[in-house]
């Protein structure tokens, strides 16, 4: 079994995953290393870039791990989408409300 | 006061032709139905409302506070801006939980989320606090317009409010979120255009990037170039407590909805995107560009810092990032300064005037008052909300100066005692309606009595803002998980109908062993 997987069915996709709580850690410490790799490069110090590129390295690599359920997810749910927007309208007006 | 050429001028008549140009264009988009006024059809590519969630989160007000607390504690102030990182944990997993719902609001979530009384009661709630809200940003952000144009021109603050306020209310008038977020697109370009070409000034006549570094050592200020520079662990207005504090809430918040105030404005990006896969990559994107926006302004108000390293009073010195704009760029990219200032203005008060109005018409008109209402009304009543809260927010701007305080300490509470609760409710099958209405009707009186009674009468010292979070977080708990194992479970019907839709993190074994019963999930199966 792979360490990352890259297909997915829509069920699988559905699922809490390995996958997603590796991208639950890298996002914020993409965030973060963008942060401060950004200010101090601008003063162009050395370990602003090494940063930087750390924090371009990490968005890449949290994007190649969700992208492909992502996209599964949203492949799956929109053919559903229509009938639960239907739901939505009949709560509105207190047609589902027992 | 400053000086405007006919080409500043020049700048400044386009911008604005161009932003109530958008609301002429998208009219006809925007009156189709309720779904377009108030989410664009639920049809937009990631990157729209990517644009608007950093232009709708770069406000006139934001390069004062940022440069305040740059200026005050050098690049470890930027941790200060770094709330908007509970997007990072968001985007994956609460993006796109709510996404899934299909919920117009948080509002209208509680009513998918949680059944029966108490999820119609926080319905109510959620939609009236949050008009007051949005009237209340409206009326904040518009008097910071009126204090740049008295700086900048001399006008009366009250000018500044209702003049550029007016102006945009037309495109949201017209055009509704359509407007909204092409405007979005157009003005997130131009403020960060802005941004990136006076920092980059700023720090040109400062002497550059290696001058700005030898300046800080030259005044023994070295420190300020470390963004982990703290006053110690416990010690201090700035200690790592603080810092520890701010991340749990930022990243952790991530897995809830409501955990920060700007949870509210993405939750309307969040549905108006196309798929869940946009819905998620906006707000990762949108909050990306804030996160560096933040960075650049913190080294324009370091190179700021060098130049003038001697100003004790915080509104002298909040202006900081301004007067870089002001003071060094040459006549006639004024005014592109000012119609930058205006887009980051502009972006602000759109979004809060449509995100009032969709509260306002959805959760309580619709649902309340006329659940019959045909699109058409709908619309009308969009449009009329959104006009009476532009009204309520000149009301409210003007008597800021008053009710700041109040209002700050209002968002305080919106944000302590009801932060683990928001989380609860997304995460916890077992977590009711009843347990959350608790949660805010407990911190309303806690917050009091931690933040402003207790230590009035010396009954416990007073906290620093951190410690107040953790002690807020426990007494509320203290308080809400009895309440909510107290009372009945939600409807198992209604939960499972939830599960199956959204798919929600967390602890929800029981729901989910219910829905394999009755055979309304798919067997997984592996594909390598």
């Amino acid at each position: 079994m792979a360490l990352i997987r890259r297909k997915w069915t829509p069920a699988a996709a559905d699922e809490w995953t390995r996958e997603d709580w590796i991208t639950i850690v890298l996002s914020p410490l993409a965030y973060i290393t963008l942060a401060i790799g950004v200010a101090l490069s601008i003063f162009l110090l050395k370990i602003g870039f090494i940063v930087l590129g750390a924090g371009v390295v990490l968005t890449a690599l949290m994007h190649w791990v969700i992208d492909p359920k992502l996209k599964t997810i949203s492949e799956d749910y929109e053919k559903k989408q229509k009938d639960y927007l239907e739901e939505l309208e009949k709560i509105i007006r207190w047609e589902e409300i027992k | 006061m400053v000086q405007f050429v006919f080409l500043d001028w020049l700048w400044i008549v386009f911008f604005l032709a161009l932003m109530i140009g958008c609301g002429v264009l998208f009219y006809r988009l925007g009156k189709r139905s309720e779904s377009d006024f108030f989410l664009a059809g639920r049809g937009l590519p990631w990157w729209l409302p990517a644009s608007s969630v950093y232009a709708t989160h770069t406000a006139t007000d934001t390069p004062m506070w940022i440069t305040g607390v740059i200026y005050q504690h050098g690049l470890a102030g930027i941790w200060y801006t770094f709330f908007s990182a509970w997007c990072a944990i968001s985007a994956f997993v609460s993006t796109r939980i709510f996404r899934r719902s299909l919920a117009y609001t948080q509002a209208e979530w509680q009513s998918l989320r949680f059944g029966g009384l108490g999820s119609e009661l926080l319905r109510g709630w959620l939609a009236g606090w949050q008009v007051f809200m949005n009237m209340f940003i409206l009326g904040w952000v518009g008097i910071a317009m009126g204090k740049v144009c008295n700086y900048m021109f001399d006008w009366p603050v009250w000018v500044g409010l209702i003049c550029f306020s007016s102006i945009c209310a037309i495109y949201v008038l017209s055009a509704g979120y359509w407007g909204v977020i092409m405007a979005d697109f157009q003005q997130g370009i131009i403020a960060f255009a802005a941004i990136i070409i006076v920092s980059v000034w700023g720090v040109i006549a400062a002497g550059g990037p290696q001058a700005i570094v030898t300046g800080l050592a030259d005044l023994g200020q070295s420190w300020r170039l470390n963004p982990f520079h703290f006053s110690g662990w416990l010690s201090g207005d700035f200690p790592g407590a603080w810092f520890i504090t701010m991340l749990v809430i930022a990243l952790i918040g991530g897995f809830g909805m409501g955990t920060s105030i700007d949870w509210y404005a993405e939750a309307q990006r969040i549905q108006s995107a196309r798929t869940v896969r946009d819905a998620s990559y906006s707000i990762w994107w949108g909050t990306a560009l804030v996160v560096v926006r933040n960075s650049i302004w913190a080294a324009a108000i370091l190179g700021f810092f060098v130049l003038f390293p001697n100003i004790q009073e915080a509104s002298e010195y909040e202006l900081g990032w301004f007067r870089l704009g002001l003071d060094f760029l040459p006549a006639g990219l004024l005014g592109f300064f000012f119609a930058a200032i205006l887009a980051i203005h502009l972006s602000t008060i759109s979004t809060h005037l449509n995100l009032g109005g969709m509260y306002a018409t959805r959760d309580i008109y619709h649902h309340y008052i006329n659940p019959e209402a045909p699109e058409k009304r709908l619309i009308w009543v969009g449009r009329f909300t959104t006009l009476l809260l532009l009204l309520g927010s000149f009301v409210f701007g003007l008597m800021m100066e008053e009710i700041t305080k109040w209002l700050i300490f209002a968002l305080w509470i919106m944000a302590a005692g009801v932060w683990l609760p928001n989380i609860l409710q997304v995460i916890w099958w077992r977590f009711n309606a009843w347990g959350y209405l608790s949660a805010w009707i407990a911190n309303l009186g806690l917050s009091w009595l931690v933040v402003w009674v207790l230590p009035a009468f010396r009954v416990i010292p007073e906290m620093p803002d951190y410690l107040q979070f953790w002690a807020l977080m426990v007494l509320t708990a203290l308080i809400y998980l009895p309440v909510t194992f107290l009372t009945r479970t939600e409807d198992m019907d209604h939960l499972v109908k939830y599960y199956v839709m959204s798919r929600p993190i967390g602890f929800w074994g029981p729901v989910r062993r219910e829905a394999e019963r009755r055979g309304l999930l798919e067997q997984v199966t592996h594909i390598e």
